[in-house]
C-alpha cells in the first residue's frame, strides 16, 4: 500500500500525459510536429528546474514564493550581463552573476527561516517582494536583448529533443535515486517529516533545511537561464512560477507538510502542467480553460493522492462510531 | 551484588548543572556521576527535574551552568551528535522515532555512521541487529503501526546500537507490562555487567529498587543525596522525594451530602493510552486524578471532554455523552480546562475580556450587536470574583502572570450556567502561590454548585487538600482509590510509585477473568 502510494503520483502524471497527448494528435495535425515537441520541452524547461528547488523546499517542510521574482530578477540581470555584445569567456563573469544572485537570495532566504525562526511561508514572500522591486528598478519596462548566442546554446536540441532536457530527466532521476537510496536521502526526509526526532537522533537538522533553501534558490536562478531563453529580453514582468512550482511538486507528490516527495513526479506534473498550457490554444479554446482545468486536475489529483489515507480515516470513524454505538453491550460483557 | 566499585572510571559526570525555564528553575547546581557497569537510578516526583537533566546529558538542552562530562572527556559543544559520539545513548520518553519512516530505516538512522550498511542492505542489517536483541519488533513498513510496547523497545534497541559507554533511559517501563517489563531488565542487567553505565530513570520505586546499584533523588530541582540502592526502602525514598514545606490553606469541603447523586458514570471506556476504565463523580464533588506523568490520565480526560476518540460509555445526568466531539461535550456541560494554557483555551493577544466572553457573546448581544456595557460589567464581576489582578479587562491576556491567566479560563465555567461536569488538568501549574489559592476556591465554589469536577494534577500535596477522593491511574488503568482520613500526600505518592508490578498484574487479571 506504502509503496503504491509512492508511486501513484508518477503513475497518474504520465497517464495524464500519454491521455492528453493522444487526444490531442488524433484531434489536432499540429501536435505531434517535431517543431511543436520542441517547442515544448522548452517551455517546459523554466517550470521544471524551478519545481525541482521547489520540491526540495517542500521536503523539508518549508515553502519558497520567492523563485518566481527571483527567475524575472534574473532574467533582467541577464539584460545588463549577456548583452549580444558579450563573447568569449565574457559569458562566464555574465552567468556567475545570475548563480551568483540565486546564491544570496537562497542564503538569505535561509538566514530568516533557520536563524531567525520565520514561517517561510512569510519570509520568502518578503524576498519575493524585495526582488520584484529590483527587478523594477532595473527594467520599469521590458528592455535589452539578451544573448543570441547563450540562448541557442541553452536550447540546442537533438532532434526535437532539446539537450538540457535530457540533462534535467537525468537530474530528476539522480536527484530521486539519491533521495530514497542513500544515507543522506533519508537523512533529509526524516528531517522533514520529524523535525525533533531527527534532532534526537544526532542529525543536522538546521544545516539540512538551510542546504534545501539554497538549493531551491540555485535551481531557480538556472531556471531563470531558461526564461531569459524564453522572452529573450529583459522582462520584469513575474510569472506565475511561485504556485506553479509548488503545483507541480505536490501533483509530483510531494506533501506540503514536508518528508515526502518525488523529484521524476515534479518533471513529470511540470510537463504535464506545461502540455496543457500547449494544447488549448491547439484547440482555439481561451486561456481561461486552462487555469480552470489545471485548478480542478490539480484538486483531483491531490483527492486521489489523499485517497488511501481518506479511505482509512472513513473507515476508522464508522468503525469507532459503530463501537460507541454498541459500546454498552461490549462493556457491560467486559 | 555489592555496587560495583566507585574505583571504576566515571562514564557520566554532570556537575553543577543549573537550567531555568523563564521563571521556573528546573535545576539547582545538580551534580550526579554514573561509573561504569553500575546502574544508577535517578528518581523524583512528576516535575523534580528528572527530564531537563537527561535532556541535558543528552545535548538536547543546554544547561545554563555547569559542565558534562562523557567517559571522562568534557563535551565541548551541546548537541546530540557530539554526546552520541563521545559514548552517550539515550531512550527517550517520547521516542525518538520518524513514525512514517520503516522500522528498519529508524534503525539505520539511529545507528552511529560506522555501523551503517550499504543503504540497500538495510532491511537485512535490521533483521540482523534487531535479532540479537531477541525482543519481537517486526520490521513494519512504518513505525507508526507498531504498539506502544513495541516503540518503547525500539527507542532502547536504537540506544544500544551505538555501544554506548553510558546508556540513560527515560521511563523506559511506561507502556510495558510486567513480562516486557523482565526482558528489559534483563537486557539492562547484562549491559551493565558488559560495563556500561547506565542511568535509569523511573518513578517506579519498586522497579528501582530491584535494580539500581545506587539512587539519586531530585526534588524540586535539587538533588537530594545519592544513595546505596541496597540501603533503601520504598517508604525512605518517598520521604526524600515529598515534602515541602509549604502549607496552604485549602477551601473547606462540603460535609457529604445526604444522599450522594450521580453526575458523570464512566463505564468501560477506552481509547489508545487508557482503559477500560470505570468512574462516577458525584454532584459537588471533587475528583483528583494521580499518576505518574504518560499514564493515561490526560488522555482519559481529554476522552470525556470529546476531544480524543474513544469508546465505551459515558453519560452525564444519564445522558450519554457524544465523545466524537469537543461540541457535543460542551453541549452536555462537560467543560475542559486544558493544562495548555496559552496554546489551547486562551487566545493569548486578545483582551483578558474577550478571552473571558468569547463563549458566551450570544447573550451579551442584542439584534447580533454586542453590549459592550453589559460585557463589561459582567467582566468586572467575575475578576473581582475570582480575584484576578490586571491592569485593565482589556489587557492582553499574555501580559498577566500565569496564575491571573488561568483564573481567565476559569471564568468560562462561571459564566456558562449549563456547566455540570468540569475537567481540569493541572489547574495550577505555572500559577504562583497566592493564585494557587484562589483556583482552589474557585473550583470548590463550583463544585458546591453541583459541579462535578475531577482535577488531574502531578502535584499530590494538591491533590490531598482540594480533593474529596482521589483515584490513581498506572498504565491507563485505575488501579487505586484513596479517600477519607486515607487521603493525604504521602499515600498518593504510595500509590503512584509503587503501582507498578503488582497492581498492574492484578488488574489485568481482574480484567481477563470474567471474559
Amino acid at each position: 500500500m506504502r509503496r503504491l502510494q509512492g508511486w501513484l503520483p508518477l503513475l497518474l502524471m504520465s497517464t495524464l500525459i500519454v491521455a492528453l497527448g493522444v487526444y490531442t494528435s488524433l484531434r489536432e495535425d499540429a501536435f505531434l510536429t517535431s517543431y511543436n515537441l520542441n517547442n515544448l520541452l522548452l517551455a517546459t524547461m523554466p517550470l521544471a528546474l524551478v519545481s525541482l528547488g521547489q520540491a526540495t523546499a517542500l521536503l523539508v517542510g518549508g515553502f519558497d514564493v520567492s523563485v518566481a521574482a527571483l527567475m524575472t530578477f534574473c532574467v533582467v540581470l541577464a539584460s545588463y550581463t549577456l548583452t549580444p555584445t558579450t563573447s568569449g569567456w565574457g559569458y562566464l563573469p555574465g552567468s556567475l552573476a545570475l548563480l551568483g544572485v540565486g546564491l544570496a537570495t537562497g542564503v538569505f532566504n535561509a538566514i530568516l527561516i533557520r536563524v531567525l525562526r520565520l514561517p517561510s511561508i512569510i519570509a520568502t514572500l518578503g524576498t519575493l517582494s524585495i526582488l520584484q522591486g529590483a527587478s523594477l528598478w532595473l527594467r520599469d519596462h521590458p528592455e535589452g536583448s539578451i544573448n543570441s548566442d547563450v540562448i541557442s546554446g541553452l536550447t540546442k536540441s537533438v532532434g526535437f529533443v532539446p539537450i538540457a532536457f535530457v540533462a534535467v530527466c537525468v537530474l530528476g532521476v539522480a536527484a530521486d535515486l539519491w533521495l530514497y537510496r542513500s544515507r543522506t536521502g533519508l537523512a533529509l526526509r526524516a528531517v522533514g517529516l520529524d523535525e525533533t526526532s531527527s534532532r534526537r537522533l544526532g542529525m543536522h537538522t538546521g544545516v539540512a533545511v538551510i542546504l534545501a533553501f539554497v538549493v531551491c534558490s540555485l535551481m531557480a536562478s538556472i531556471a531563470g537561464f531558461y526564461l531569459a531563453a524564453e522572452v529573450q529580453i529583459g522582462s520584469p514582468i513575474i510569472g506565475n512560477y511561485g504556485l506553479e512550482s509548488i503545483a507541480a511538486a505536490v501533483l509530483g507528490g510531494a506533501s506540503l507538510a514536508g518528508g515526502r516527495g518525488s523529484y521524476v513526479g515534479t518533471l513529470l506534473a511540470a510537463l504535464f502542467l506545461t502540455l496543457i498550457d500547449n494544447v488549448l490554444p491547439l484547440f482555439q479554446q481561451p486561456t481561461e480553460y486552462s487555469e480552470i482545468t489545471i485548478g480542478l486536475l490539480i484538486l483531483l489529483a491531490l483527492v486521489l493522492y489523499k485517497s488511501p489515507e481518506l479511505v482509512s480515516r472513513l473507515r476508522t470513524s464508522w468503525g469507532g462510531v459503530g463501537r460507541l454505538r454498541t459500546g454498552g453491550g461490549e462493556a457491560s460483557a467486559g | 551484588m555489592s555496587t560495583p566499585g566507585l574505583a571504576n572510571p566515571s562514564v557520566l559526570a554532570l556537575r553543577d548543572v543549573s537550567k531555568a525555564f523563564g521563571a521556573v528553575r528546573a535545576l539547582r547546581e545538580v551534580s550526579i556521576d554514573c561509573r561504569a557497569g553500575e546502574i544508577h537510578a535517578l528518581v523524583g516526583e512528576n516535575g523534580s527535574g528528572k527530564s531537563t537533566l537527561l535532556g541535558i546529558a543528552s545535548g538536547f538542552l543546554a544547561p545554563d551552568h555547569g559542565t558534562v562530562e562523557i567517559a571522562g572527556r568534557q563535551r565541548r559543544r551541546v548537541s546530540p551528535a557530539e554526546t552520541r559520539r563521545l559514548g552517550l545513548g539515550i531512550a527517550y520518553q517520547t521516542y525518538s522515532h520518524v513514525l512514517d519512516l520503516s522500522v528498519a530505516e529508524n534503525l539505520y538512522l539511529g545507528a552511529p555512521p560506522e555501523l551503517r550498511p550499504r543503504y540497500g542492505r538495510i532491511e537485512a542489517w535490521a533483521a540482523e541487529t534487531l535479532g540479537a536483541f531477541d525482543l519481537e519488533i517486526p520490521l513494519l513498513p512504518s513505525t507508526r503501526a507498531l504498539s506502544l510496547v513495541q516503540r518503547q523497545l525500539l527507542e532502547v534497541v536504537k540506544a544500544l546500537l551505538a555501544q554506548p559507554k553510558v546508556l540513560l533511559l527515560d521511563e523506559p517501563t511506561t507502556a510495558l507490562g510486567p513480562d516486557d517489563v523482565e526482558r528489559l531488565h534483563a537486557l539492562v542487567l547484562e549491559q551493565s555487567r558488559a560495563g556500561v553505565g547506565i542511568v535509569y530513570v523511573s518513578h517506579r520505586l519498586p522497579e528501582v529498587l530491584g535494580i539500581a546499584d545506587r539512587v539519586s533523588v531530585l526534588r524540586d530541582g535539587v538533588c537530594q543525596g545519592t544513595f546505596d540502592g541496597a540501603s533503601m526502602s520504598e517508604e525512605s525514598l518517598v520521604a526524600l522525594m515529598i515534602g515541602r514545606p509549604l502549607q496552604l490553606a485549602f477551601p473547606e469541603r462540603q460535609g457529604q451530602a445526604a444522599q450522594r447523586e450521580v453526575r458523570l458514570a464512566v463505564s468501560g471506556l477506552h481509547g489508545e493510552r487508557f482503559g477500560p476504565v470505570d468512574l462516577e463523580v458525584a454532584k459537588g464533588e471533587i475528583l483528583g486524578l494521580a499518576g505518574a506523568e504518560g499514564n493515561g490520565q490526560v488522555q482519559f480526560l481529554r476522552a470525556l471532554a470529546g476531544v480524543e476518540r474513544s469508546a465505551g460509555t459515558a453519560t452525564c445526568d444519564g445522558r450519554a455523552l457524544d465523545s466524537g466531539s469537543p461540541l457535543g461535550a460542551l453541549r452536555a456541560g462537560v467543560v475542559l480546562l486544558s493544562g495548555d494554557r496559552s496554546g489551547e483555551s486562551l487566545f493569548p493577544v486578545l483582551s483578558v475580556r474577550v478571552n473571558t466572553t468569547i463563549q458566551v457573546l450570544r447573550r451579551l448581544a442584542r439584534f447580533g450587536l454586542l453590549r459592550r456595557g453589559r460585557e463589561r460589567k459582567t467582566v468586572d464581576d467575575l475578576a473581582g470574583r475570582l480575584r484576578i489582578r490586571m491592569a485593565s479587562m482589556e489587557q492582553p491576556v499574555q501580559s498577566l502572570s500565569g496564575g491571573n491567566q488561568q483564573k481567565v479560563s476559569l471564568t468560562r465555567p462561571f459564566l456558562r450556567g449549563d456547566v455540570k461536569v468540569l475537567l481540569a488538568e493541572e489547574p495550577t501549574q505555572g500559577v504562583d502561590v497566592a493564585a494557587r489559592f484562589d483556583i482552589y476556591d474557585a473550583l470548590r465554589e463550583k463544585a458546591n454548585d453541583g459541579v462535578a469536577t475531577i482535577v488531574k494534577s502531578s502535584d499530590p500535596l494538591e491533590l490531598a487538600g482540594l480533593c474529596d477522593r482521589v483515584v490513581v491511574m498506572s498504565r491507563g488503568r485505575i488501579v487505586d482509590e484513596i479517600q477519607g482520613a486515607e487521603l493525604g500526600e504521602r499515600r498518593i505518592v504510595e500509590a503512584i510509585v509503587g503501582s507498578g508490578l503488582g497492581r498492574a498484574r492484578r488488574a489485568t487479571e481482574g480484567e481477563a477473568a470474567p471474559a
